[in-house]
């Protein structure tokens, strides 16, 4: 099991955490349910001052892992605890400093802003719920300030998200995150939906805003080459489990679980020197099965190249193979 | 992204530079469909009409207590414009006084349906899912389904046939349709990240309803509007035509049509310009709506 | 030049909107040869979808084309009829939409629009087109999608992302004998399944000796796939090359910029992309459109827009630093 302990600075720590949704399709004469499984029991830790990286392709649960962080959703079952404080619970039941200290940053800057208004009042917000103005300060210069701080001129106040670019609106938007001064905040794909040439603008100046303002980040995204750049500890996540867990370099030297290594090899290289960073071509095979009907033993065994009849029946446990790296795989 | 026009950093801080550029942007936006502009004027006629009835009909006098027997049932001419009807009044200047009636049925209804309508179903929509939101939608579908003309007969047969019972009569048949729309605006949007955002960093439910959820369901909410001042006055008129509302002498477009229509086709001045003035009234808050639709949509880039 | 499939010549494209005119297009010079693999990389708002929409014939009313040719197999089709453009389309062209899932009617079933698609497909010549289930098997067939039968009766509801994706391929497969336009493929799908989809498009392709036009953001994609890139910026062309040598030796500044800005999976970092903005349409910049984002900019650039330099081995680069040998000006 990963060091799930409450010190060592760690700031955030899941402790077998599940996340079920029930949908209910009875008809009128047959009841029926069905469970889609997004989170299944993961178990990771974030230390204080680290960039966490969570990648997984759909149906994995990284989103989903995210959302409960943030309060969006309340876990099913498990533990979740932020500097000592539970937080398996949804925002509304949360205080009001868990809801400063914990923010997060959407994936599409399109629709995480409220196109109806103006940004002095979409940066405004969090700071009056949160009495962020002491008396006989300007919330203008205030707004200005956090306009400044990702490198956005003041005169954007005044404008709407639709009328600046999309790279422009996810700084808004972190500018948004910024605004209550949190310690913690979840990037969740933060830049899957921009240009490349947007994308290092933004991941650089996220990068300085962490050692500026000594902030933690849970990032999300399924490009292992941002990943590689960015993170310190990463894992994957496939149907609601974590498959791999390591430090960012440990798992770029040695990628142990077989879809860490498809999802290594899917990677579409640039470069002749990086072709030989990758690991042997797995071509991926099959689909992504649905969270609602996960195949029973190992959960990755239709699309394994190297499964054995023993990953048919089992699941296989988490296990440290080497000192920090962990994987759940029978094969290792 | 394009749209914008890039302003030097110390322009735009100036408001007033700014309200000048969107109200430029506003205009722009709302000339591009002539009809729109059609309508604007045809609003703005009714509306002045309405406002200076006593100081541009030609007769003033004949909207109240006046009859003239002699003049009455004169085909339109040059001293009556549209005729005069059965006791001898200048049809025009009856036709502009009871566009002030009509105006004024529409402001007092929408005045009071539609804060009333958009609050229930702004928190229903909200709330939707829970039980606030079953109770409040059930209320809305009875009153949805009373026919407005139906109930002013009932409430007429109660207490007397004025215009203030007929607004009572409307604006209770009225509230249900603003319900209905902010109901499935809002629903739909508390889902969208932005409230999400606002949610979790805790900002209150008032706030979330009337600054992220509202201002997005504003566009629909006055388009309607707009559209609603002719229906309401269509409304009114079925109901003076049956004879509850506005009584005679005061003149109301529904009454003198049933007036007319006696008279038909032989008269026919009688009943055709106050159903023209109508059609007017209709179209041309139909028109100015579709330009209000077109101007409040946000922009794409 | 019989062995052209697609000529474009010096397009123009304008759009008419508030304030003035959007000159979005400035002289687009694209072509393909029959059975080639082109790619047509550049980010949001370089006019890419723009020039595909022209070569369709889909653009909006509000766009003018003031200047400009397109040839298809030597017809001049900005010049054809709708009953010709129809004929051409249904025979010719056909387009892979970004988005799977509105590119497909989600109330009617797979079968229903693939037969609909084969039945226009025979134009204007009106010839019934004989047992149509089996054309729209053998499409759904070669589309490697598991069995085609009950796929004709399913709804697109009921499959995949990359399921969805790959009926849009048999759909365009189903017809088309030249031109495949591919737009953002894989852009929504997840990386093991992109890598399935693309390796798909490649070999239909080859299989059916059409032409292939590869449009996207993602340059490692475009190496992966592509025989000769096009790398667009704000309406221009601005680089064409054989794929390998503009991954090798990319001549443009804003080429250079952008496969500076990509994460190396060698975790070297990545540049801060390219400052400043694509420019407002609808005031241009009056020479290249890239000089005031550009640090090698000289007196030339701010006079005219370059031409497509040649720069040797078949390499053209539309910039004034290759005129004349004046490379050296980089490196001073």
């Amino acid at each position: 099991m990963p060091d799930i302990t409450h010190t060592n600075n760690n700031i955030l720590v899941a402790e077998n955490l599940v996340k079920h949704f029930p949908i209910n399709l009875s008809g009128i004469f047959k009841k029926r349910w069905i469970i889609v499984k997004a989170v299944d029991g993961i178990n990771f830790s974030v230390k204080q001052g680290e960039c966490f990286g969570l990648v997984g392709e759909s149906g994995s649960g990284k989103s989903t892992t995210a959302y409960m962080t943030v309060g969006m959703y309340e876990p099913t079952s498990g533990s979740l605890v932020f500097k000592r404080e539970n937080i398996a619970r949804p925002a509304v039941k949360r205080p009001m400093h868990l809801k400063k200290d914990i923010q997060i940053v959407f994936q599409d800057p399109g629709s995480s802003l409220n196109p109806m208004r103006n940004i002095q009042s979409i940066l405004e917000m969090p700071l009056r719920v949160h009495n962020m103005i002491k008396k006989g300060h300007s919330i203008e210069k205030k707004v200005i300030d956090l306009l400044d701080r990702v490198e956005l001129p003041s005169h954007y106040r005044f404008r709407s998200p639709i009328t600046i670019g999309g790279g422009e609106r996810q700084m808004v938007a972190i500018a948004r995150a910024l605004a209550t001064d949190p310690s913690f905040i979840v990037l969740d794909e933060p830049t899957s939906a921009l240009d490349v040439s947007v994308q290092g603008k933004i991941i650089n100046r996220l990068i300085r805003l962490q050692k500026e303002f000594d902030l933690t980040y849970l990032f999300i995204t399924h490009d292992l080459s941002l990943m590689r750049n960015v993170a310190t500890k990463i894992a994957i996540m496939y149907l609601g489990k974590i498959v791999e867990i390591a430090s960012t370099n440990e798992f770029f030297q040695k990628p142990l679980h077989p879809y860490t290594q498809m999802l290594l090899s899917s990677i579409p290289i640039l470069f002749e020197e990086e072709a030989k960073l990758k690991p042997n071509k797995i071509h991926s095979i099959g689909e992504i099965p649905s969270p609602v009907d996960v195949p029973p033993g190992c959960s990755f065994n239709p699309r394994c190249p190297f499964k054995k009849d023993i990953c048919l029946v089992e699941d296989p446990v988490m296990r440290e193979i080497e000192p920090g790296h962990y994987a759940r795989c029978h094969n290792v | 992204m394009m749209t914008e026009r890039m302003f030097t950093s110390n322009a735009i801080e100036n408001p007033w530079v700014r309200t000048l550029d969107s109200l430029k942007k506003t205009g722009y936006k709302f000339s591009r469909n002539w009809l729109s502009v059609l309508g604007l004027v045809m609003v703005v006629i009714i509306v002045f009409l309405a406002v200076f009835a006593p100081y541009v009909a030609p007769y003033p006098q004949h909207a109240g207590k006046f009859v003239d027997f002699k003049n009455k049932n004169q085909p339109p001419s040059w001293q009556h414009l549209m005729g005069t009807d059965t006791i001898g009044r200048d049809i025009l200047s009856r036709i502009i006084f009871a566009f002030r009636n009509a105006l004024l049925m529409a402001i007092v209804v929408l005045a009071i349906s539609v804060p009333f309508g958009m609050l229930t179903g702004l928190t229903a929509g909200y709330y939707s899912g829970t039980w606030f939101d079953t109770v409040i939608m059930r209320v809305t579908d009875v009153f949805i389904s009373i026919p407005p003309i139906i109930l002013a007969l009932s409430i007429a047969a109660m207490l007397k046939a004025t215009l203030m019972n007929a607004m009572i009569a409307v604006t209770v048949s009225w509230w249900p349709w603003y319900t209905r729309i902010t109901y499935s605006l809002a629903s739909s949007i508390k889902n969208e990240y932005y409230v999400q955002a606002a949610e979790l960093t805790g900002a209150s439910k008032i706030y979330i309803l009337f600054r992220e959820i509202l201002p997005n369901c504003s566009s629909s909410l006055l388009t309607k509007m707009a559209l609603d001042v002719g229906w309401v006055t269509l409304v009114g008129a079925a109901l003076s035509f049956v004879g509850l509302g506005e009584q005679p002498p005061k003149p109301a477009l529904g009454t003198m049509i049933a007036e007319g229509v006696e008279r038909m086709p032989a008269q026919w001045w009688i009943a055709l310009f106050p159903a023209l003035a109508i059609m007017f009234v209709v179209l041309g808050f139909n028109l100015f709506g579709d330009g209000i639709r077109d101007v409040l949509s946000p922009e794409e880039a | 030049m019989s062995e052209t499939l697609l000529d474009i010549k010096n397009l123009h494209v304008w759009f008419k909107v508030y304030g003035g005119v959007l000159k979005v297009l400035n002289g687009v010079n694209f072509n393909v040869k029959f059975g080639e693999k082109v790619g047509l990389v550049g980010e949001a708002g370089c006019g890419k979808t723009t020039t595909m929409k022209a070569l369709l014939r889909i653009l909006p009313n509000l766009a003018l084309i003031p200047e400009g040719d397109i040839f298809v197999r030597g017809k001049n089709i900005l010049k054809l009829s709708s009953i010709e453009l129809a004929d051409l389309r249904g025979r010719g062209l056909s387009m892979i939409f970004q988005d799977p899932t509105s590119a497909l009617n989600p109330v009617f079933t797979i079968g229903q629009q693939l037969y609909d698609i084969i039945k226009y497909s025979a134009g204007s010549s009106g010839q019934k087109v004989a047992n149509k289930k089996n054309v729209a098997l053998s499409a759904l067939h070669e589309a490697r999608l598991p069995d085609p039968e009950r796929m004709l009766d399913s709804y697109p509801i009921q499959l995949s992302g990359g399921m969805r994706q790959r009926v849009c391929i048999a759909f365009a497969i189903a017809t088309a004998r030249d031109l495949l336009i591919a737009d953002e493929p894989t852009t929504n799908l997840d990386v093991t399944i992109q890598d399935q989809v693309l390796r798909l498009i490649r070999d239909l392709v080859e299989k059916k000796g059409s032409s292939l036009i590869l449009i996207t953001h993602s340059l490692g994609l475009a190496r992966e796939t592509t025989e000769r890139v096009y790398v667009m910026y704000a309406g221009n062309m601005i680089e064409m090359a054989d794929t390998s040598l503009l991954f090798k030796k990319p001549l443009h500044p804003y080429t250079q910029g952008l496969l500076a800005s990509v994460p190396r999976l060698s975790g070297g970092g990545f540049a801060e992309g390219i400052p400043g903005r694509i420019p407002d349409y609808r005031n241009p910049p009056p020479g290249c459109r890239f000089a005031p984002r550009c640090q090698y900019a000289f007196a030339p650039c701010t006079k005219a827009m370059p031409p497509l330099i040649d720069a040797g081995d078949g390499h053209q680069v539309a910039c004034y630093l290759y005129q004349n040998g004046q490379e050296d000006r980089r490196n001073a």
